[in-house]
């Protein structure tokens, strides 16, 4: 909107601020420091993740994730603090996610952090998980005012800045795409090392044959659940071959691979197209995708012709940042902070449920 | 030129001859010109001079070369099915619509009756100004069409406002007596004829077919919101719709009235599980 360019409430810092993020609010333990120096530039100083894997057909569960997080959170937070060369009097913040996620892990990483800023007198930030993916998105890719695609294993949003709000345009109206991808890797029995989504991926570079799936978008929404039912029917019809290998002769058998192809090709085109118009209805000519789906490259490939389409541009991140991470708490916290805000220890509570929306944006004009 | 041009299918070659009016997230819009032929004078030999030329708007889904060849053809085909067996529904149950010109599912063309007028938007305070964001009335390929309007222009047609909601409500009834939800209910989709001065709702490319009260009161939903959003102190205006609505509907408003209430409440989005 020309003429409206308004100055960044975020000034340049007096001096060198750091932080640290704590990530747990699904199967990741993040930790991350970050800076942002006097001259208004932001520094990685350390990323440390682990990932609770469980066996292939299995998910992850609240208690079981929590109790994983409670085991790591030591070993994961000192090495980050290490590998940052800083020691935690060194730090002006402690961020931790006070929600979306799962109540079990959120609660448990929360309490690593209301510790932490106990024993060493730092503040609190809570902060919101998307709005995190949405300024670490920013701040790698140097993404101005994108229209944001946040695709997560809990997260399917379309979202735009506007007003010093992160706005919701389109989401999903039922399951998560990640979700979606997730549970099919289950059903099919693929690995969830490194990730489920990630082996759906690479099954899918194998696949050729589209099956007729439903398409559900509804004006700016997209609808999840009943692909998953379908895809999940395939694997009961008379032509899946679970072990099938590409034949020549027999033309007429539906494989793993292809499956993971027509999931990924549906759903995809269904987000690049609520995507689409979102940018057409705001008149924004680039997109940033984050969130764990988001290092999927088929995805990032679409996004990429449609984005061309239209004349626009098209930010991704790879899976340091897409995936869950501290970094992103630290970076939304820290901006948050800068502004003035803190979370008191008697408020330092979490939840499952917080919308990207009811964040109030205060370091962006 | 001419000979390469005249090999191309009829619907391509009208395409070409249309010119490009706006263009969307879905679909481009163009004006183009239809060949009429009057039957009182079918002769073989004035054929061509009794033609009248019929102005007609073509709404072209191009493909999308994102999506896989196969599901993008299957898409298209059935979108354009479905908005041209929308307005067929409607136009049999006597609601206001464009009328269908030319479907051809292959190609994605529909071609469908020019209205010369003006969208409501443009006819209502607030509406001519493009607000920068706002929520719930989407990127509209029909909104360019005619841009200059007047100090008032709702006063050229002798329409008053309220006559105009009353025609709102009772265009929106009789599509909802047809079991038509329009899914995307703003104040650009609908238009005042000029001359005829009728109402008439326009573009039909979320519509689908349901009998259920929900649907038909979250399309009531969508389009108080889009006056609040698009024109400042609407209140009474949208007001005046609801109750042309509500006597065209006679015993089917209350259940829709008591699910309208509960919409309202719930907002449009409901929150969502990390």
């Amino acid at each position: 909107m020309p003429g409206r360019r308004r100055e960044s409430p975020l000034k340049n810092p007096s001096r060198a601020y750091i932080a640290l993020g704590l990530e747990g609010s699904a199967n990741k333990l993040g930790a991350g420091v970050i800076k942002h120096a006097v001259d208004g530039s932001t520094e990685v100083l350390s990323n440390v993740r682990h990932t609770y894997i469980t066996p292939p057909g299995e998910g992850f569960l609240p208690r079981d994730t929590a109790q994983h997080h409670r085991e790591w959170a030591l070993t994961v937070i000192k090495d980050a603090v290490a590998k940052a060369k800083i020691t935690m009097h060194d730090l002006d913040c402690i961020c931790y996610t006070k929600g979306p996620g799962m109540g079990a892990p959120l609660q448990s990483v929360a309490l690593v952090a209301r510790t932490l800023s106990l024993l060493y007198e730092k503040p609190l930030v809570g902060v919101n998980h998307c709005v995190g993916h949405i300024e670490m998105g920013r701040q790698v890719t140097g993404a101005q005012n994108p229209v944001v695609l946040y695709v997560s294993g809990g997260n399917t949003q379309v979202i735009a800045y506007s007003r010093q709000c992160y706005r919701i345009f389109g989401e999903t109206l039922d399951i998560a795409v990640g979700n979606c991808l997730d549970r099919f890797a289950r059903v099919i029995n693929l690995s969830n090392d490194p990730s489920p989504g990630y082996n759906i991926e690479q099954e899918a570079k194998k696949g050729k044959r589209l099956v007729p799936l439903p398409y559900t978008t509804k004006g700016m929404d997209v609808s999840l659940s009943g692909i998953l039912t379908s895809i999940e029917a395939y694997t009961s019809d008379r032509r899946y071959r679970a072990q099938g290998e590409p034949d020549e002769e027999s033309e007429d058998i539906i494989r793993p691979a292809d499956l993971c192809f027509s999931l990924q090709e549906t759903v995809f085109s269904m987000l690049v197209e609520i995507t689409e118009r979102a940018m057409a209805h705001i008149g924004s000519r680039e997109v940033l995708i984050v969130g764990g789906v988001g290092c999927n490259e088929r995805l990032q490939e679409m996004m990429g012709i449609m984005a061309q389409e239209r004349g626009g541009l098209v930010f991704a991140t790879d899976e340091r940042f897409c995936i869950d991470n501290g970094i992103m708490i630290a970076q939304a916290g820290l901006l948050s902070y800068r502004m003035g805000y803190q979370t008191p220890l008697a408020k330092s509570t979490c939840t499952q449920r917080f919308r990207t929306d009811e964040v109030h944006v205060a370091w962006r004009p | 030129m001419l000979s390469s041009s005249s090999s191309k299918p009829p619907t391509q070659q009208l395409l070409q001859s249309a010119d490009l009016i706006s263009q969307g997230a879905e679909a481009k819009v163009y004006k183009a010109y239809l060949r009429q032929v009057s039957t009182s004078c079918l002769g073989p030999d004035h054929g061509a001079v009794l033609e009248a030329l019929e102005p007609v708007l073509l709404k072209y889904r191009f493909h999308k070369h994102y999506r896989h060849p196969s599901l993008d053809a299957s898409l298209t085909r059935q979108r354009i099915a479905g908005e041209a067996r929308a307005l067929m529904r409607c136009m049999r149950s006597g609601v206001a619509v464009p009328g269908i010109r030319m479907v051809d599912v292959n190609e994605g063309v529909l071609g469908i009756e020019w209205i010369d007028g003006k969208s409501v938007r443009q006819l209502l305070p607030g509406g001519a100004e493009l607000e920068d964001i706002s929520e719930l009335e989407e990127a509209d390929e029909m909104d360019e069409i005619h841009e200059n309007g007047a100090a008032d222009p709702i006063a050229d047609y002798g329409v008053s406002r309220d006559a105009l909601m009353v025609m709102i409500g009772v265009e929106i009834a009789k599509m909802h007596l047809a079991d038509i939800i329009h899914g995307d209910l703003t104040t650009s989709n609908m238009m005042l004829r000029k001359q005829t001065n009728d109402l008439v709702l326009i573009d039909f490319g979320l519509a689908y077919h349901s009998t259920l009260v929900e649907d038909k009161a979250v399309d009531l939903y969508v389009l108080e919101r889009a006056f609040a959003s698009t024109h400042p102190d609407s209140e009474p205006l949208f007001a005046g719709v609801l109750s042309a609505y509500e006597k065209r509907m006679r015993k089917h408003w209350l259940p829709i009235k008591k699910r309208l209430d509960d919409v309202r409440l719930r907002g449009r989005k409901r929150s969502m599980v990390g």
